[in-house]
């Protein structure tokens, strides 16, 4: 093959449904600019240009640049309504739900980096490091949500993991730090080895490691229904099994919750923000992507295997929501508390895929759900994880910003905080109130978006109403600990030796948690827009 | 000389596997139960390599354990890295000794 030929396939090759080379490298566009941002911030740092530029800039237009390189695919998807594209031979696949989670992902890239620049956790020395794991974790992230092969899927996992572990232990002199990313490292390396074991056998099993031949082996495997005396089946759920604890470490579900805690304890709250949302949602968009092509294909569904798969995740969602809740009652340190309220929420989201997974098992039986309901369930958990963002992102950085007047983060320091800075008082409570589900806040759709989805499956099985229960229970559960630091800030009185903290609003951090607390605002008032985007990118299964 | 099959391969895998899981399950030193998870990766990729020769899986699990070779020396690399900043602050590196961060 002469050079001609080649140029001319890198150009034009593929199949019908595969993009060529050239156009894998297109759509490629947002991850390949994140990266030519690390390279920039790593070869500034070399020159020693970073004396002059602050890294952060570099960072900042990295992540607009590739925000708005996605903003234009959604807009082109958008208009031609063509269906998925798989990328680089069927490594990726480029469809709305991708192009919705990496849009979302690079935007609140953005805001991190804001955060970060308004809180000032990295010194002008550590700065290009920093944001170069920073970056560099949000390019798993997006590899995560676009994995079409189980290679991509597992170098995705710990493309985002490994920058996450040095980033928890950044603050290098601090014992308790070091303390976390151990813990996190150790257990992180230990889930992704059973992970990948998983893996191995699943692709040893179908004898296909891409996701649409996936599908369509178990099917064939389990024509004959889908029973737990069946050797491959057992072989199957060995597999499956493995694999989720790999996502239900990424998703810190109980029992692989133990890193959490530590690890939002030890790392900077903005590291702990960032972990909670940006983690937590790649992993949701890869766990969606995953069920949904395991459990069967245009050919048809593994109705056996989708129902126990969905059955398994709902047992697991409940026991995380009410171990996460009961776990943040005794928590005196804010972002522990915060972080089993994450725990909590994992579970929550966790259920609309469950959800999801129940109904599509009645799919070629008569009472078969429709799309739509499916699509429902999806976009649930779009909504929510979009609110969340807002919500977690609000407290974290509020925190943040009392860490740097008070430098404590123990929920007994913010006693009174409102008498001295009303804005990050109110806007906490703001954020607590969406947590628990208030109704003119943004949390309040997002839950109802999935109660409605869990409802819709309670007439193929029977359990999910006490999955609805549960989560109904855990809404009120949570309720108690949200108001109790909302109380403390809001109504107590401030002690008089406490260290003075101001923030007015018109200065920049200020506005920063005016636009984060009135966004959660704005999503409980106008849904219309979000639950639309919402559920273009849920169609892309469909 | 003839061929063992894909039973034996994966039998090593297994053994493999289970031995990181009990190193990574019973010792107390950081850098011991890094070395479990080095096992179990390492088990998983001769589970795929027997794979590729015995599955239609192919080249896909020859390339997947090259990546995971890659993949496990960065792991390893960032590992060292967090377990020295371990060490420098607390001059242990066993992990049970890590027990500030509680509740």
């Amino acid at each position: 093959m002469d050079f001609q030929s080649l140029f001319q396939q890198f150009l034009s090759g593929g199949g019908t449904l595969q993009a060529s080379t050239y156009r894998s490298l297109v759509l490629f566009l947002p991850e390949l600019i994140l990266c030519g941002s690390i390279v920039a911030m790593l070869l500034a740092r070399l020159t020693s240009l970073d004396k002059c530029i602050p890294t952060h800039w570099f960072a900042l237009l990295g992540s607009l640049g590739a925000f708005i390189a996605v903003l234009a695919q959604f807009w082109e998807l958008s208009i031609d309504g063509q269906p998925s594209t798989l990328l680089f031979t069927g490594l990726a696949v480029h469809d709305e739900f991708s192009v919705f989670f990496r849009g979302f992902l690079l935007f609140f890239l953005v805001f991190v980096v804001a955060l970060t620049v308004l809180s000032g956790i990295p010194d002008q020395e550590d700065a290009p490091d920093f944001y170069t794991l920073l970056c560099g974790a949000v390019v798993g992230m997006m590899v995560m949500s676009s994995a079409n092969h189980l290679l991509m899927l597992f170098l995705g996992i710990e493309m985002a993991s490994v920058p996450s572990y040095a980033m928890t232990g950044f603050l290098k002199g601090r014992r308790q730090s070091s303390e976390a990313s151990l813990k996190f490292v150790v257990y992180g390396a230990g889930a992704a080895g059973v992970m990948l074991f998983g893996i191995s056998l699943l692709a040893g099993l179908t004898g296909t490691a891409e996701f649409g031949l996936l599908g369509e082996r178990l099917h064939s495997i389990f024509a004959n229904g889908f029973t737990a005396s069946h050797p491959e089946a057992r072989i199957a759920i060995l597999a499956l099994l493995m694999i989720s604890v790999g996502f239900a470490f990424k998703l810190s579900l109980v029992p692989f919750h133990f890193w959490c805690p530590d690890a939002f304890e030890g790392a900077p709250a903005e590291v702990a923000g960032f972990l909670s949302i940006a983690s937590k949602a790649a992993a949701f968009a890869l766990l969606v992507r995953f069920c949904m092509s395991v459990t069967g294909s245009a050919a048809g569904v593994v109705q056996g295997l989708s129902l126990t798969m969905g059955l398994g995740l709902g047992t697991l969602a409940i026991i995380t929501a009410t171990f996460g809740n009961m776990a943040a009652y005794s928590q005196t340190n804010a972002k522990r508390m915060l972080a089993y309220s994450t725990i909590a929420h994992a579970g929550y989201m966790l259920m609309a895929v469950s959800a999801l997974l129940v109904l599509r098992s009645t799919t070629g039986s008569e009472l078969a759900a429709s799309p739509e309901q499916m699509k429902q369930a999806i976009e649930g958990l779009l909504y929510y994880l979009a609110v969340y963002m807002f919500m977690n992102l609000g407290a974290f950085s509020i925190i943040a910003l009392i860490r740097n007047q008070t430098f404590s983060e123990e929920i007994d320091d913010y006693k009174g905080l409102i008498q001295q800075a009303p804005l990050l008082a109110v806007g906490m409570a703001i954020c607590l109130f969406s947590l628990v589900g208030i109704p003119p806040l943004g949390g309040f759709y997002g839950k109802f978006f999935i109660f409605a989805a869990v409802f819709d499956a309670t007439r193929v099985h029977w359990f999910m109403w006490v999955v609805l229960a549960a989560g109904g229970f855990n809404t009120v559960l949570s309720l108690f600990y949200y108001v109790r630091l909302a109380k403390t800030m809001c109504m107590d009185v401030r002690p008089v030796d406490a260290r003075q903290v101001s923030m007015p609003s018109n200065s920049p951090s200020g506005m920063y948690v005016l636009l984060v607390c009135g966004m959660v605002l704005v999503l409980g008032v106008i849904i219309q827009p979000l639950s639309r985007v919402a559920n273009h990118a849920a169609a892309a299964f469909f | 000389m003839g061929e063992v099959g894909l039973e034996a391969y994966l039998f090593v895998g297994a053994v493999l596997f289970v031995c990181g899981v009990v190193c990574m399950a019973t010792k107390r030193n950081g850098i011991g139960v890094l070395m479990g998870v080095e096992l179990v990766l390492n088990g998983a990729n001769v589970n795929f390599v027997a794979f590729s020769r015995y599955t239609p899986l192919g080249l896909d699990g020859q390339a997947t354990a090259l990546f995971v070779v890659v993949l496990a020396a960065a792991e390893a690399a960032v590992a060292l890295a967090i377990a020295l900043n371990y060490y420098n602050n607390h001059l242990t590196i066993d992990v049970d000794r890590g027990n500030e961060l509680q509740g």
